[in-house]
């Protein structure tokens, strides 16, 4: 009896103790942009939601791919409907890991690298991006740059747009966290 | 003793590998689906009809639409190149989008039916979107517009034609356009109508009811095929009136290919009536898909973005 009232102490203390180890941001900031011969393009949405675990150093990523607006808005429409279709795959999402050995508890700014997948047009692709996590009185804020190549995720651009679409996008993404609940 | 150690095990692992894995499971099955359903239809018209679309802020449309003359029936065949020769109506306009919800239009159109030679001006506003979530399942735009014509007055004074007053020049259409994307392939538009035109000949009627169906059947990313149809509720009176002058009203069908290509929206497309303007259209079509009275026809839409 003593040992079973042991364990779910202990079980109490495990989970109470995780859930603080989690830190979610339902306004990650993304964007991206694309340099080509004929025209840039930049879309930005602040839609995307993201939770980063403390302990394992687990990274989480979702964004609606119909959050992301355009300057042009007859573009945003073909980026939803002939480009990323997103009426089938409504999100993009990242699930991945934190492979720096650093303490996330501690305030300070930490450059880090991070492994993991993304799912953009439902397709799979292992990345490893780099950013910086900044800690500040126990928040996380997190900023990221990275390249996604259109041709891995198996979005087609027509050769009669090849000028006006890069083959390569940069996309950046700002979060602040907050203790998840 | 070695039950209560894998016990012990699982509990104390399970909940580590489980906090992993469901970063996820923070944020459920939210967010997406509020947002607007987009592109029921690649264009601000079906075919004749308009569809729920219009322009978005700053957007300019630069349209032209072609009616050419009959395929077959007597004014068909290849003394004219099945209608080639013969345009039975022609609208050149410019569309602008005002805000996300309104546009405004100026066309001038050559006419087909009572009057020819007329500029039309055009109010477009969406009211409603059909969201992702269903929790608005159709979206409903409210379209109208006033139809002058410019041409001389018939001398006769029976005419419909014949001007005694400058408003006698005018047409209207008011139209309240519902429409649904089903799924990602197909869209469904129902059109309720009214004509209202100042002048028209004896039996004729200065208003008139009528509803539309439209839809759209996506083949794949840029191709689709889009038909409309509307159904004018004519008195009997009228109809058998105009019988006995041997004219006889039909509801005006449109079938085409909608095809796109990056800015441009380009429509191919055969239609039993002659006339662009719904003023006409709808009330005053007198051809027949039977009687080998359908043409070929075209709209091109060129969308530009001004400003910001």
């Amino acid at each position: 009896m003593k040992q079973l009232l042991c364990i779910i102490s202990l079980l109490l203390w495990g989970l109470t103790g995780r859930s603080q180890d989690v830190q979610s941001c339902r306004n990650v900031s993304l964007s991206f942009f694309s340099s080509a011969p004929l025209e840039d393009i930049e879309a930005k949405t602040s839609q995307g939601v993201s939770a980063i675990n403390l302990k394992t150093k687990a990274v989480y990523f979702k964004v609606p791919i119909n959050t992301f607006q355009f300057r042009k808005k007859l573009m945003q429409e073909h980026f939803n409907e002939n480009y990323l279709e997103s009426n089938k795959y409504p999100h993009a999402e990242f699930k991945g890991k934190i492979t720096d050995d650093v303490d996330l508890t501690k305030d300070g700014s930490y450059p880090v690298n991070v492994e993991g997948t993304l799912n953009i047009h439902g397709v799979e692709k292992s990345y490893k991006m780099n950013g910086t996590i900044t800690v500040a009185g126990g928040k996380l804020s997190v900023t990221s740059k990275f390249k996604v190549r259109v041709a891995d995720h198996k979005i087609k651009i027509p050769s009669l747009v090849v000028k006006n679409i890069a083959e390569v996008v940069d996309v950046t993404v700002a979060a602040d966290y907050q203790p998840a609940k | 003793m070695l039950h209560f150690r894998t016990l012990f095990a699982l509990l104390l692992f399970a909940p580590a590998a489980m906090a992993q894995n469901n970063l996820s499971d923070l944020f459920g099955k939210d967010s997406v689906n509020r947002q607007p359903v987009i592109a029921t239809f690649k264009s601000t018209r079906i075919i004749n009809g308009h569809s729920n679309e219009t322009l978005k802020k700053g957007e300019l449309d630069f349209r032209v639409a072609h009616r050419f003359g009959d395929i077959g029936g007597s004014a068909g065949g290849a003394k004219t190149f099945f209608g080639i020769d013969n345009s039975t109506d022609i609208r050149i306009a410019f569309e602008y989008g005002i805000t996300d919800q309104l546009m405004i239009g100026l066309g001038r159109t050559k006419g087909s039916g009572n009057f020819s030679q007329l500029y039309e001006l055009l109010a477009k506003f969406k009211l409603l979107q059909q969201t992702m979530d269903n929790r608005v399942p159709i979206g409903v735009t409210l379209f109208g517009n006033a139809a002058v014509t410019s041409m001389k007055s018939s001398p006769v004074e029976s005419d419909a034609a014949h001007f005694s007053q400058f408003s006698h020049r005018l047409t209207y259409t008011g139209q309240v356009i519902l429409a649904r994307k089903f799924g990602d392939g197909l869209s469904l538009a129902l059109l309720p109508t009214y004509i209202h035109r100042n002048r028209v000949g004896y039996m004729d009627m200065n208003d008139m009811f009528a509803l539309g169906v439209g839809g759209r059947l996506r083949f794949s990313h840029r191709v689709a095929l889009v038909v409309d149809y509307f159904l004018p509720f004519r008195d009997q009176a009228s109809k058998d009136y105009f019988k006995t002058r041997g004219i006889e009203f039909y509801n005006p069908l449109g079938v085409g290919l909608e095809i796109e290509t990056g800015g441009h929206v380009f429509h191919v497309n055969f239609t039993n009536s002659t006339a662009v303007l719904e003023n006409q259209f709808i009330p005053e079509t007198t051809t027949s898909w039977l009687q080998g009275q359908f043409r070929w026809g075209f709209n091109i839409s060129r969308r530009f973005s001004l400003g910001r």
